[in-house]
C-alpha cells in the first residue's frame, strides 16, 4: 500500500535530528569548516542521539534500525551541514562493507565497538581507491598469504577518515589473474604495524571531513580479519557500494533541501527593481524546478531504502536514486549561488559551501556514470560486468 | 509507514489495464492515428464492454463504479486517485489518443461531480447508462483565452428560465461528438473569475453548433473541435450548481479545484507515452547492441537509456505523491502541478531520446519504429493542455513564495 508517511518512530527521530541540526549544526558550519573537524561536544551529542549507530544490528549492540530510518536522519543532518555525517564518528563506510561482506561473528565483533557509550570518537574507514593504476584489471594493493596471516602492501588514497580511524577495511588483490573477481577485504586496526597515514588531503568541499592516504608495507593481519561472509567479494562490494550510495544520496537530498530553503527565503527578501526578486518569473520558475528535483529525489531515495528494508533487491532503485540525487544537489547548489548573485560567491553566505559540498558528495559514492551503468544493466537484464560497474580506483577514484 | 508497493487491487487493475492496452489499444494505434479516429469495429467492441471504461469515471450513486475523490479500498485506505494514476499510465502506454476518445464524461466529469447538484449529476451522468456510445467534454479555452482563464469572453445572459450564450470555444477534446459539454461563460467580463458560470450545454441546443475540427501534430485520433454558441438557449436547470452557488467565490474555485485531481492523471498519461517510447528503445538496444556492438558504444547508449528511465521514474513518484495526497484529502495543488510539469517534460525527453537511440529509422514513419514517430508527435501537447508547463510553475511559485499574487 503506497504511503509517503514515515512511521511515528521515524518522525520522532526525524524531528529530533532536525531540531539539533537547526540549533547547533547550521549556525556553526563555518566553525567546523575552519577547524576542519567537529568539536568534541558535537561528536558526543551526535553519538548520544544515536545517529552514529542507527543501522548497526542489535546483535552488535546497535539499535538495528532500517535504512529507511537512516536516510531520514541523514537528510536532516546534511540539511544542517552536509559535512557533519562525514565528519562525525561511527562505522561509516566500513559498516556498509562489514554488513555486506562479514560473517555474523565478524559483524558483531567489528561493529560492537562503535556502539559503546563512550565511542563517540570511534571511526571506521574504507580504503578502496588508489593513486596508481594496476597493471592488470583489479587493484594494485596486494594481499599475500603468509604463515602469520595476510600480508598487505600498497597505497590507498581518498580515504575518508584515512589515518584517524580505529578500524579500516582495505580492499586488496588476493588472486591476480581473477581480476575484479579476485579481491579480498581486510579489516586493519589502527595500532597494527605496517599501516601508516599519509598527509591529509585538501578537498574542494566537506572540509570538516578528514580525507587521507594510507601506506601499507608488510602489514600483516590474521585470517579472522578477512571478511569472509560471502564467496564473491566483488559482488559483495557492489552491494556495499550500493549501501554507501544510498547514504550519500540521503545527504545530497539534505543539502538540496537546505540550498532550496535558504534560497527561497533570500528570494522573498532581496529586492530589485522595486520588488522581491522571487516575484520575477525567471527566478520563481527556477525555484519551482528545483523543488520538483528535490521532491522527486527524496521519493526515489525513500523507495530504494524501503526496498532494502523489505529485503528486496534494491540495486537498480538505489543507483537511480543516487544518480538523480547527485545531479539534483549540484543543480540546487549551483542555482542557490546564482540566485544570491554576488553575495552567493562571498563566504558570508553558506551557499558557496553547499556548491563545493555538493560536488564532493557526488564523489563519495560511485559516480553518476557508474550508477547509470548499473541502472542500464538492470533495465536490460544484463549481468553486471564488475569492470564496468565498480568505480575504477585509479581512473575514476572516489572518496570512500 | 513509508511504502511504495501497490496493493493487491492496484496490481490487478494495473495488469488488467495493461493487457487491454497491449491487446486492444496498441494494435489499432497507428491506424487510428492515420485515419484521425477510432476504427468502427473497435468502437463496437468498446460499446460491448464499455462499462469497463466509463464506469470508473461515474460515481456509484449515479450508476457508475467510481468512488470519486474519497473512495476507499478494501482495507479502508483511500486510494482512488492513485489507482486512477496507475490505470492512466498503463492505458496511455497503449495509445493516449485512443484513450482520450474512449466513451465517457472525459474532462467534463470532474466539474459536474464537484459543482453539480444531485439532480444534475443524476441527469448528466445518467446519459452514460443509455445504449450506444456517449461522451462528455470540457469547454473552457477560447481563441482569446487559454492560460489566462479569467479572460474568457463567452457571455451568458439570463432570459426567463433560460440562459443565452454567445461566444466561441476552441481546442475542445471530443467537442463534436459529445452529448454534453461543460461550457464556461461570463455574466460580466469586468468581474473576472467572479463573473464566470459553468453550464452543461447539450448536443442539439438551439444556437449551438460545431465549428472546425482541428488537424494536429499528434493525438490525431483524438477529436479537437471548435464550438460556436450563437444565441444558444440553455435551460436554467443546466447551470451547474444552481444560481445561488455563484454568490460565493467557491463557484469558480470549484472549476479550478478539478485540476488538482486531473493534473496528476495527465502527468500519468504522459509517463505512459514516455514509457512506451523508452521501452521500445530499450528493446532495440537489447536486440542490436548487446552482443554485436563494441563495449564502449554499448555503454554509451546504455547510459542514455538509464537517464531516460530515471527521469520517467522521478516523474512517476511525483505523480504518486500528488495522487496519494489527494487520496488522503490533503491540499495538493502544488504537488499536482509539480507532477504534471515534471512528467510532461520527462516524457518529452524520453520520446526525443528514444528516437536518437534508434537512429535515423527512429524518426521515419512507416519503418519498424513507426511508433516512435507517433509518440514523438503525441507527447508534446502534454506540456501544453491542462495548463502549460509555465502555468504549472506559476501555481507552484505562488505556493512557495510568500506574498506572490501574480507576475
Ligand atoms: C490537443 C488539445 C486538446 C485540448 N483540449 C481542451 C479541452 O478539452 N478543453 C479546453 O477547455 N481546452 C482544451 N485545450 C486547450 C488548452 O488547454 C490550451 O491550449 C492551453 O491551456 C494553453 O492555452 P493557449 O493555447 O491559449 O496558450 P496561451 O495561453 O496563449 O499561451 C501561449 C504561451 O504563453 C505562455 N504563457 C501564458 N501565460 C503566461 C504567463 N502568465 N507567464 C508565463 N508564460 C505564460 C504559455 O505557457 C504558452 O507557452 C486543448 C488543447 C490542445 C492542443
Amino acid at each position: 500500500m503506497v504511503s509517503f508517511e514515515p512511521s511515528e518512530d521515524q518522525q520522532l527521530i526525524q524531528s529530533t535530528v532536525r531540531s539539533y541540526a537547526e540549533k547547533v549544526l547550521r549556525p556553526r558550519l563555518r566553525d567546523f569548516e575552519r577547524a576542519r573537524c567537529l568539536p568534541d561536544e558535537v561528536m558526543q551529542a551526535l553519538h548520544e542521539m544515536g545517529v552514529t549507530t542507527l543501522t548497526i544490528p542489535e546483535s552488535a549492540g546497535g539499535p538495528g534500525l532500517g535504512l529507511g530510518t537512516a536516510v531520514l536522519a541523514e537528510e536532516e543532518l546534511a540539511a544542517g551541514d552536509a559535512a557533519v555525517p562525514y565528519a562525525m564518528g561511527g562505522a561509516g563506510s566500513l559498516g556498509a562493507v562489514v554488513m555486506e561482506l562479514g560473517t555474523d561473528e565478524q559483524k558483531t565483533r567489528l561493529l560492537a565497538p562503535f556502539c559503546e557509550p563512550d565511542a563517540w570518537k570511534h571511526r571506521g574507514a574504507l580504503a578502496f581507491s588508489e593513486p596508481r593504476p594496476a597493471a592488470s584489471p583489479g587493484l594494485s594493493t596486494t594481499a599475500t598469504r603468509t604463515a602469520l596471516g595476510w600480508r598487505l602492501d600498497g597505497k590507498k588514497s581518498f580515504v575518508l577518515n584515512g589515518g584517524i580511524a580505529q578500524a579500516t577495511v582495505v580492499f586488496a588483490q588476493v588472486d591476480q589473474p581473477a581480476g575484479w573477481e579476485g579481491l579480498g577485504a581486510f579489516v586493519i586496526e589502527s595500532d597494527r604495524p605496517g599501516m601508516t597515514a599519509g598527509p591529509r588531503m585538501g578537498t574542494v568541499g566537506l572540509d570538516a571531513a578528514h580525507f587521507g592516504e594510507l601506506v601499507l608495507e608488510g602489514c600483516v593481519v590474521p585470517e579472522a580479519n578477512r571478511l569472509s561472509g560471502v564467496e564473491k567479494v566483488g559482488h559483495g562490494l557492489l552491494r556495499a557500494f550500493s549501501r554507501i550510495s544510498l547514504h550519500s544520496a540521503a545527504r545530497a537530498v539534505g543539502l538540496s533541501r537546505a540550498a532550496f530553503d535558504i534560497t527561497r527565503e533570500y528570494c522573498e527578501t532581496r529586492q530589485a527593481f522595486g520588488k522581491p526578486i522571487g516575484h520575477f518569473q525567471a527566478i520563481a520558475f527556477t525555484l519551482a524546478d528545483r523543488l520538483m528535483d528535490l521532491d522527486s529525489a527524496r521519493w526515489m531515495l525513500w523507495r530504494a531504502a524501503a526496498r532494502w528494508d523489505a529485503g528486496k533487491d534494491a540495486g537498480k532503485q538505489t543507483a537511480m536514486a543516487a544518480a538523480h540525487a547527485f545531479e539534483v544537489a549540484m543543480r540546487a547548489a549551483d542555482d542557490a549561488v546564482q540566485l544570491h548573485g554576488g553575495a552567493g560567491f562571498i563566504r558570508d553566505v553558506c551557499v558557496e559551501k553547499m556548491m563545493r559540498d555538493a560536488k564532493t558528495i557526488a564523489l563519495t559514492a560511485p559516480p553518476v556514470a557508474v550508477q547509470d551503468a548499473l541502472v542500464a544493466d538492470g533495465e536490460l537484464g544484463v549481468q553486471h560486468d564488475l569492470a564496468a560497474v565498480l568505480p575504477t580506483p585509479d581512473i575514476q577514484p572516489i572518496f570512500t | 509507514m513509508i511504502d511504495f508497493e501497490l496493493n493487491e487491487t492496484q496490481q490487478q487493475i494495473k495488469s488488467f489495464v495493461h493487457m487491454f492496452a497491449e491487446q486492444m489499444v496498441r494494435p489499432i494505434s497507428l491506424v487510428a492515428d492515420r485515419d484521425h479516429g477510432l476504427p468502427p469495429e473497435f468502437l463496437a467492441r468498446v460499446n460491448e464492454m464499455r462499462n469497463a471504461f466509463t464506469m470508473g469515471a461515474i460515481p456509484k450513486e449515479y450508476g457508475g463504479e467510481g468512488d470519486g475523490a474519497g473512495g476507499k479500498d478494501k482495507k479502508g485506505g483511500r486510494s482512488a486517485n492513485l489507482t486512477a494514476a496507475i490505470g492512466s499510465e498503463e492505458m496511455c502506454w497503449g495509445d493516449a489518443a485512443v484513450v482520450l476518445t474512449l466513451p465517457g464524461p472525459g474532462l467534463g466529469g470532474p466539474p459536474v461531480r464537484s459543482m453539480g447538484t444531485p439532480e444534475q449529476q443524476e441527469r448528466f451522468f445518467g446519459v452514460f447508462q443509455k445504449p450506444g456510445l456517449h461522451w462528455g467534454a470540457y469547454g473552457l479555452t477560447e481563441p482569446g483565452a487559454g492560460s489566462d482563464v479569467a479572460a474568457i469572453r463567452t457571455t451568458c445572459v439570463k432570459d426567463g428560465d433560460h440562459w443565452i450564450l454567445n461566444g466561441t470555444k476552441c481546442f475542445i477534446t471530443n467537442g463534436a461528438r459529445a452529448d454534453w459539454v461543460v461550457i464556461f461563460a461570463t455574466v460580466d467580463a469586468a468581474q473576472g473569475r467572479a463573473g464566470h458560470r459553468a453550464f452543461v450545454v447539450e448536443k442539439g441546443t438551439p444556437g449551438f453548433r460545431i465549428g472546425k475540427i482541428e488537424e494536429k501534430m499528434g493525438l490525431r485520433a483524438s477529436e479537437t473541435a471548435e464550438l460556436v454558441l450563437e444565441d444558444a438557449r440553455v435551460p436554467a436547470a443546466n447551470l451547474l450548481g444552481g444560481e445561488d452557488s455563484y454568490r460565493t467565490k467557491e463557484g469558480f474555485m470549484g472549476a479550478m479545484k478539478t485540476f488538482d485531481s486531473t493534473r496528476p492523471l495527465v502527468g500519468a498519461m504522459a509517463i505512459g507515452i514516455g514509457r512506451a517510447a523508452y521501452e521500445h528503445a530499450r528493446d532495440f538496444v537489447k536486440e542490436h547492441y548487446l552482443l554485436s556492438r563494441p563495449v564502449p558504444r554499448y555503454r554509451a547508449i546504455a547510459e542514455r537509456l538509464a537517464r531516460i528511465a530515471r527521469r520517467l521514474d522521478a516523474a512517476r513518484l511525483l505523480v504518486w505523491r500528488a495522487a496519494w495526497m489527494a487520496d488522503r484529502g490533503l491540499a495538493n495543488a502544488k504537488e499536482a502541478s509539480m507532477a504534471k510539469a515534471y512528467a510532461g517534460q520527462a516524457a518529452i525527453f524520453a520520446c526525443i531520446e528514444a528516437i536518437e537511440v534508434c537512429g535515423a529509422p527512429g524518426a521515419a514513419a512507416g519503418s519498424d519504429h513507426a511508433f516512435l514517430d507517433k509518440w514523438f508527435r503525441d507527447i508534446k501537447v502534454f506540456d501544453i493542455f491542462e495548463g502549460t508547463g509555465q502555468i504549472q510553475r506559476i501555481v507552484i511559485s505562488k505556493r512557495i513564495l510568500s506574498g506572490l499574487k501574480s507576475f
